[in-house]
């Protein structure tokens, strides 16, 4: 990383501000504008704004795309199964997640105890943080679930999915970063355009497949 | 392709919903009301709207323990207060015989005080609620499936959603319970929307769950179109006055219609869902824009403005296939007198009448009186005339200016000899010209009847 340093961020280095934690503190807003543009413009709803920007950085934190990936499905499975076990004892909200967390807790670390003994050491090392995170993912899914039912949540757990792949790709996107290094104040750029998409009135891509046959119709 | 981009303007999206209507015209306040069913349900009510009447409400787990299960009657529905989208709503049509501690559900299941209490547990707890805050249950009296509806609706009881703006009424849509709905009218479960044409209440278009089309309801023979919605004007009435009510500037009023007491308001929307203009075929964005920023005085006019509006496509399909006008019982007619005036009347459409005819005093207004007061001096008593034939009766009457032939009136003391004139009146835009009878209707309710002779240019709605 010799090329062109900001004198900002060189004085944030020299203050001993990790050079991981600046880009991805300088990435969230270009994420969070990302995933704005793609419920707005687009219509990818996902679980809100915080969830797919969280599980993000939580693919960031992991050693490599799969494991995240293969963490976040098994959540989303348990969260599936459990739906089902846990429908015959007609439990309160918070007691149902809290048994739901307890088996999910269980299984990552049967799967990592397992990724240990394939020799696929890289699962194992996966830090804690981004492993918690993806762990309470479970709630969200289970509050969709019982609002919007089980394919909604689907849905919306696989758009949370592409839109935190992608925004993995972007936030590991070199150009991306070295134009981040070089000129930090272009995350400024993302108020302005998110007041125009917050102003969108427009039909989103998403209404206008919904309402394909109608257009034509009318 | 430009032609796509074009219509799509007409429709209305998430995007300028929440932006342009909900967040301009629902306050925060109305809001609140509109998600809490009980206190709309209370305001509602104190401005005189009828609503499902309230049993009985439990506010904490307290007031659960100590429920009198025994003050319940035999058939009530139990909701959550804040609930959305018809989740946690638990119907029960009657006390299972021999039991006082069972109800039977629509699909013929038992529910037990216990898992009655079960539930409203998890209601208290916020599982049906928005965002999972604390709630409260309440039961209140079950409403009756008018029999027009019963060959279309699957067990539950459908409901109308009508979106009002700025006191307009501007779409509506029939929500039909089915079995993949589990009896409940909700699209998003798999109910079926059912546009409706807003100035008649005839059903059109319809979809299954957010945008199957159907042309028929599912599991029957039965076609989506073409059902008449009774009360639908009182509908509309209600629904525009709840608006007002509510505050709500831009509203999704939900109504069902109860066998004994007629439309009853269910619930009020802030946000009520895209899918209507699906159901109609029709966009919401186009219709709203037509009525924002008018002054509208009354519910009333503002009720009769989206009637006018937004409606009459079906009347104009069949009066494009058949070539002909449809009217109405009673039609507004314009007569032309003898000076060229004008003159407006009502008339009733007299399908038993082979001809059409004005009363005495009408004709004389507009210019007949000479042609009247001579044929009164030349009365002769009906039996005589009856025995002469056409000709020997024209030579009687022949220099009465403006007559061109008499006809046999039967009236209340029997028949009478009536003279004819020739004049023109316009009925819907059509203007006919025809011979006419002059008689004595000062007794009757209108100045005019049309017969037969008039109307083969028209198709009769007795329902208009």
């Amino acid at each position: 990383m010799d090329l062109n340093i900001s004198p900002i961020i060189r004085f944030f280095l020299i203050e001993g501000v990790p050079f991981e934690t600046i880009i991805l503190i300088l990435m969230l807003p270009i994420i969070a504008t990302l995933i704005a543009f793609l419920r707005q413009v687009v219509g990818i709803k996902a679980f809100g704004i915080y969830t797919p920007l969280i599980i993000t950085f939580a693919f960031l934190a992991t050693n490599g795309l799969r494991y995240g990936v293969a963490i976040f499905l098994a959540v989303i499975f348990i969260g599936m199964l459990m739906r089902f076990i846990l429908k015959p004892f007609r439990l309160l909200y918070l007691p149902r997640v809290a048994i739901m967390l307890t088996v999910v807790a269980v299984l990552i670390l049967l799967l990592l105890v397992f990724g240990g003994n394939l020799r696929r050491t890289g699962l194992a090392s996966v830090s804690i943080f981004p492993i918690l995170i993806m762990i309470t993912l479970v709630e969200k899914f289970v509050a969709v679930q019982i609002e919007k039912g089980n394919k909604t949540a689907l849905i919306l757990a696989f758009e949370t999915l592409v839109i935190s792949v992608a925004g993995f790709y972007i936030a590991s996107w070199g150009a991306l970063i070295k134009l981040l290094v070089a000129y930090p104040w272009v995350i400024l750029f993302t108020i302005p355009f998110n007041v125009m998409i917050g102003r969108w009135t427009g039909l989103r891509v998403s209404e206008y497949i919904r309402f394909k046959d109608i257009i034509k119709k009318l | 392709m430009f032609e796509f981009f074009k219509n799509s303007q007409k429709l209305l999206g998430m995007n300028s919903r929440n932006l342009e209507f909900i967040r301009p015209y629902n306050r925060l306040r109305a809001k609140r009301l509109a998600d809490d069913k009980l206190l709309s349900k209370r305001v509602l009510k104190k401005s005189g709207i009828a609503v499902p009447s309230l049993i009985a409400k439990i506010k904490t787990i307290e007031d659960l323990e100590n429920f009198d299960w025994q003050s319940l009657p035999s058939s009530f529905a139990l909701k959550p207060n804040r609930g959305f989208g018809g989740e946690g709503i638990i119907v029960v049509y009657g006390k299972k015989k021999g039991r006082d501690d069972a109800w039977v559900k629509a699909d013929r299941s038992l529910i037990t005080i216990e898992d009655l209490r079960s539930h409203i547990r998890n209601i208290l707890d916020g599982s049906f609620s928005l965002s999972n805050t604390p709630d409260i249950a309440f039961f209140e009296e079950r409403l009756q499936l008018l029999k027009l509806f019963k060959p279309y609706s699957y067990k539950g009881i459908p409901d109308i959603r009508v979106i009002v703006f700025n006191k307009v009424p501007v779409m509506a849509m029939l929500r039909l319970p089915t079995r993949e709905s589990g009896g409940k009218a909700n699209l998003q479960q798999g109910a079926v929307g059912v546009g409706i044409d807003m100035a008649t209440g005839v059903t059109t278009t319809a979809i299954q769950g957010k945008n199957k089309f159907i042309e028929k309801i599912p599991g029957t023979n039965f076609p989506v179109s073409g059902i008449r919605i009774p009360y639908w004007k009182d509908i509309l009435l209600l629904a525009s006055k709840s608006q007002e009510i509510s505050n709500l500037g831009f509203l999704g009023v939900d109504v069902a219609i109860d066998k004994n007491h007629g439309p009853v308001i269910l619930e009020l929307n802030a946000r009520p869902g895209l899918s209507i203009q699906v159901a109609n075929l029709a966009g919401l964005a186009e219709r709203l824009r037509r009525v924002s920023g008018l002054k509208i005085k009354t519910i009333a006019r503002g009720v009769r403005m989206g009637m006018d509006l937004f409606g009459g496509e079906i009347e104009e399909e069949v009066e494009e296939i058949s070539g002909r006008k449809v009217i109405g019982t009673v039609e507004k007619i314009k007569l032309v007198g003898k000076d060229g005036k004008t003159i407006e009347v009502e008339a009733k459409i007299d399908t038993g009448a082979d001809w059409s005819s004005i009363d005495d005093s009408l004709a004389k207004t507009l210019g007949f009186e000479k042609t009247i007061d001579e044929f009164e001096k030349l009365k002769m008593p009906y039996e005589n005339l009856k025995k002469l034939d056409k000709k020997e009766r024209w030579e009687i009457y022949k220099d009465i200016p403006d007559i061109v032939s008499t006809i046999p009136v039967k009236s209340s003391n029997g028949y009478t000899y009536r003279p004819m004139i020739n004049i023109e009146f316009t009925m819907d835009t059509i203007t006919i010209p025809t011979k006419i009878t002059l008689v004595d209707r000062s007794h009757m309710k209108y100045p005019m009847i049309i017969g037969k002779i008039n109307l083969n240019k028209f198709l009769i709605d007795v329902k208009k």
